[in-house]
């Protein structure tokens, strides 16, 4: 079942056209990686599911419920962590996040202890600092925590990781891990890495328009290519194995500044003996020969081509 | 109500811990220090340095003479400094962003908007109420024989106009998304009010006649009775400039 369904979606800014008939479905129970380049249209997309922007056509429903531009009723379902949060800088954590249990409607007690809950699990419990004077990092776990604050049935995270220094991303691609149990969660990105730690669920967002949708496992294995990596110790030695008839007989791809070759293999197992012979039979010790393994960025290339 | 509620008490504690509360409350405890003691002494220092002022015949001061300074710093430096300390107190949230949290989280948009007002009308209040309070005690002091008339009444006045600038305020503050822009629109409103109070017949239903009839109420030169048709006007204005708000705010884009 869908928990996230956009049909037709247009949205323009001016006589620039920012989504163009996006279609796309959330299943329930999943991490979804909701990938595009920057200004390719993920966070137009977020802000008009949470009713922050008007759609010029097309319609957002959040289980089962229409989303309708300027009401928040269907946001009590979801949770948001938009690309930068930003919070009243004279609170405190705790302070802040009774506010926005107050907001949600929760009672004074429930409240406290959830937001002392999510403080213990992004790990800013001991913080009694203002906010102001918080790090990017803790801010944005504290926005992991505000998002989650109402147990939302979706979270939606707009680019959570982006500008953040490598522990810091670490930490926060650990929060979604331990909270995809009990949440859907649409993660928008353009750090690919970031999508094949968390997600199962992938969409690719280009051009206002979505190229790729579907279950990221069988994704990958439709576009995994065989082949090898051959880096050779210097330009002659690439040359020389390029020009062999046998070698010339399968799609190649050359890159000249690294000293390596991408050979493409139509019989895996057979081909890539072979290779092995040739470079032994000319007498060429390669640096690296390794199996090309499908990558989520030789995907991004190909379908954004 | 609930959002309503929440997010006044997260405006008050924004005005006290930005210190906006605190350095309107001193200044209007100046005015209150300043009006009754510039009346008292400016005769005697006018005396001082003026070597002529001995042939003048300048009047002792008075109890309304107190009071003149108290209206007259109230309504207009007293009502700039508050003005440009909320200049953007809608536009302001949406240029830092901070409001999509909370309209995420089902705030609802008209909570945004009488939350603002509220926390404005309040700290106008005490403002106002701390600047009198003092201004009365040191008259008292000063001036222990003097009477004046429709003091409350006249003070409520200049109060209930700082409501509908502040109301206007936050009509200019969501219309427009620079704080300049609504210190432009609010002046343009006030020059306007200015100009058509110069026809003596329009004077009985323009807002601006409740901070500018403050000392002829003192004088019984006019009665709360005049007032039967401005209060009436401003408090009208005063909720179509709420609603006009609330109405613009709900198609606001938040990008």
């Amino acid at each position: 079942m869908s928990i996230l369904q956009v049909e037709k979606l247009n949205k323009s800014f001016g006589s620039k056209s920012v989504l163009s008939n996006l279609d796309m479905n959330v299943p329930e129970h999943s991490v979804f990686g909701f990938v595009g380049q920057n200004g390719a249209g993920k966070t137009t997309t977020m802000r008009i599911i949470l009713g922050l922007l008007k759609a010029d056509s097309g319609s957002v429903s959040v289980l089962g419920k229409k989303v309708n531009y300027g009401e928040t009723k269907t946001n009590q379902d979801i949770g948001y962590l938009p690309d930068v949060p930003e919070f009243y800088s004279y609170m405190k954590a705790a302070e802040y996040l009774n506010l926005c249990g107050e907001v949600s409607g929760m009672n004074k007690h429930d409240a406290i202890k959830k937001g002392n809950d999510l403080l213990e699990l992004v790990g800013l419990s001991k913080e009694n600092r203002r906010i102001k004077t918080f790090s990017r990092g803790m801010k944005q776990r504290l926005g992991i925590a505000q998002a989650l604050l109402n147990d939302p049935k979706l979270l939606l995270c707009d680019e959570p990781t982006s500008a953040l220094d490598p522990i810091g991303r670490k930490q926060i691609l650990d929060i979604l891990h331990a909270v995809k149990s009990r949440t859907t969660v649409v993660f928008s990105t353009h750090i690919l890495s970031d999508v094949e730690k968390v997600c199962d669920h992938l969409a690719i967002l280009h051009n206002g328009n979505l190229v790729l949708q579907g279950k990221l496992a069988n994704i990958m294995r439709k576009y995994s290519v065989d082949g090898y990596y051959v880096e050779f110790e210097n330009s002659h030695d690439m040359d020389t194995f390029c020009l062999e008839e046998e070698i010339k007989i399968h799609k190649l791809e050359v890159m000249k500044d690294l000293n390596t070759i991408k050979v493409f293999m139509n019989n895996f197992e057979e081909e890539k003996h072979l290779l092995l012979h040739l470079l032994s039979q000319k007498k060429i010790t390669p640096l690296k020969f390794e199996k090309i393994e499908p990558s989520l960025e030789n995907l991004f290339e190909e379908v954004v081509k | 109500m609930i959002h309503y509620f929440a997010f006044l008490k997260k405006e008050l504690l924004e005005s006290i811990r930005t210190y906006k509360f605190i350095i309107l409350l001193v200044v209007f405890a100046m005015f209150g220090i300043m009006s009754p003691l510039t009346a008292k002494l400016i005769p005697a220092l006018f005396k001082t340095f003026i070597p002529y002022a001995e042939s003048v015949l300048i009047p002792e001061p008075r109890a309304l003479d107190s009071w003149a300074q108290f209206f007259k710093n109230v309504s207009q430096m007293g009502l700039i400094v508050f003005i440009l300390m909320y200049s953007s107190v809608v536009s302001g949230e949406l240029a830092k962003k901070t409001l999509v949290n909370m309209l995420t989280k089902g705030l609802s948009r008209k909570a945004v908007i009488l939350s603002k007002f509220t926390n404005m009308v309040i700290i106008w209040f005490l403002s106002i109420l701390s600047s009198s309070f003092i201004t009365w005690g040191y008259t008292v002091y000063l001036f222990p024989n003097d009477k004046v008339s429709y003091l409350v009444f006249s003070i409520f006045c200049l109060w209930l106009f700082g409501v509908f600038l502040l109301s206007l305020l936050v009509f200019a503050s969501t219309l427009t998304t620079q704080s300049y822009i609504s210190l432009i629109i609010l002046v343009g409103s006030i020059v306007i009010s200015m100009l058509l109070n110069i026809i003596p017949s329009i004077q009985k239903y323009n807002p601006l006649t409740l901070s500018t009839k403050n000392l002829e109420l003192l004088q019984d030169f006019v009665n709360p009775s005049y007032f039967k048709f401005i209060i009436p006007i401003t408090l009208t204005f005063i909720i179509i400039f709420l609603i006009s708000s609330i109405l613009i705010f709900r198609k606001k884009e938040i990008r």
